[in-house]
């Protein structure tokens, strides 16, 4: 099995990346020239260090206070992300109630409109049986209808919230 | 999906909010930066291959350092942590773009072929080392640059990259390996060309 480190690695890359290579001792050159392990890392460190040093003063990079704004608008942005995600979820659970009572308002009020409604056949048309038999006939479709009204209503608010959840960003 | 925009006042006073929530002062901050800055990027531009990406993680690295609650004990260990989260976005970035199976497609005579600038005197020729370190695995090349280019030691590398000081010594030994046979034979034997 290949031996994979040597003692004297550490020396080797701090005399290299110190630029004291040449002018090591000449125990460590002799030791690198003949160990496998140090005469790569030699080769390597020269390398990296050189293209680190040449690249170092060609690097174009942000100013300082440009990146400390960028940093500082886009904290401020998650704060208000922050703030805003538990008013969304208010949002939502608030529709959802008000669609149940809403809902319920209705289940309640419908003998009595349906009272209203017969009332108002009867008054309209007299005893026509033709239209008293249309008119029950719509009012048991809509008192039937009610509870697929209310999961359609329930849909209608909550899906925007379901998406808003699912397409934002975190 | 909502559009949060902020107002000229807003981004004022962000700044202040930025002093109490960042972990140091601007003017802290402006010293640390300029010390680290073009180290770290030129640590981005390796290990990705790919500049403009290097600019995002810049920013990036920078933000979640600002937002860090650490406590530092040194300078080095602040650096060290900034290299922590550059290397964790690196590594990020590798997995989102399954670039882990680069394989070594170009031979160390091609490599040599592009070399042009011979710079003698003891010092390496100036090669292209980008096109050197896109041969090898993304891994790799954070491995490198960090102990060869920065000087980290095992242990710092080992607990950066959550790996046990022994494995990583065999990984940094075939990265050497990997690296060295891409670049030829003439690289060896103290960076002198033979």
């Amino acid at each position: 099995m290949a031996n994979h480190d040597c003692i004297h690695e550490a020396d080797v890359v701090a005399a290299v990346l110190s630029r004291r290579w040449d002018r090591a001792n000449d125990e460590l050159k002799q030791h690198a020239a003949e160990c496998e392990v140090c005469r790569d890392v030699v080769a390597v460190a020269s390398l990296l260090s050189a293209d680190q040093d040449h690249a170092r003063h060609e690097v174009r990079v942000p100013a300082a206070g440009q990146v400390w704004w960028r940093a500082a608008v886009r904290a401020r942005l998650e704060a208000a992300h922050a703030v805003a995600r538990p008013l969304t979820w208010l949002h939502g659970i608030a529709g959802a109630c008000a669609v149940g009572v809403a809902c319920a308002v209705i289940g309640i009020a419908w003998p009595s409109l349906r009272e209203m409604a017969s009332w108002f056949t009867f008054e309209a048309f007299g005893a026509d049986s033709r239209v008293a038999d249309v008119a029950a006939f719509v009012t048991d479709a809509l008192q039937r209808s009610l509870p697929l009204a209310f999961v359609v209503a329930a849909c209608i608010v909550l899906a925007p919230v379901a998406l808003y959840f699912a397409l934002s960003d975190d | 999906m909502r559009e949060f925009v902020l107002t000229e006042m807003e981004r004022a006073g962000a700044f202040e909010d930025a002093e109490r929530t960042f972990q140091m002062t601007e003017d802290e901050f402006r010293i640390f930066y300029e010390q680290t800055a073009r180290p770290m990027w030129l640590y981005l531009a390796r290990t990705t291959g790919d500049d403009r990406l290097a600019d995002d993680l810049l920013q990036e690295t920078y933000y979640r350092f600002l937002r860090t609650r650490t406590a530092f004990e040194s300078a080095d260990h602040r650096r060290h942590y900034l290299f922590r989260i550059a290397t964790n976005l690196v590594r990020d970035q590798w997995r989102r773009a399954r670039k882990d199976a680069v394989e070594i497609t170009e031979t160390s005579e091609v490599l040599d072929a592009r070399e042009d600038n011979a710079v003698g005197d003891g010092a390496l020729g100036r090669i292209d080392v980008t096109r050197a370190l896109e041969q090898l695995k993304p891994r790799e090349r954070s491995l490198l640059w960090l102990a060869y280019a920065q000087g980290f030691s095992h242990e710092e590398i080992a607990a950066q990259l959550g790996l046990r000081t022994g494995s990583l010594k065999a990984l940094l030994f075939r990265a050497r390996r990997r690296l060295v046979s891409v670049l030829g034979d003439r690289y060896r034997s103290g960076g002198r060309r033979g």
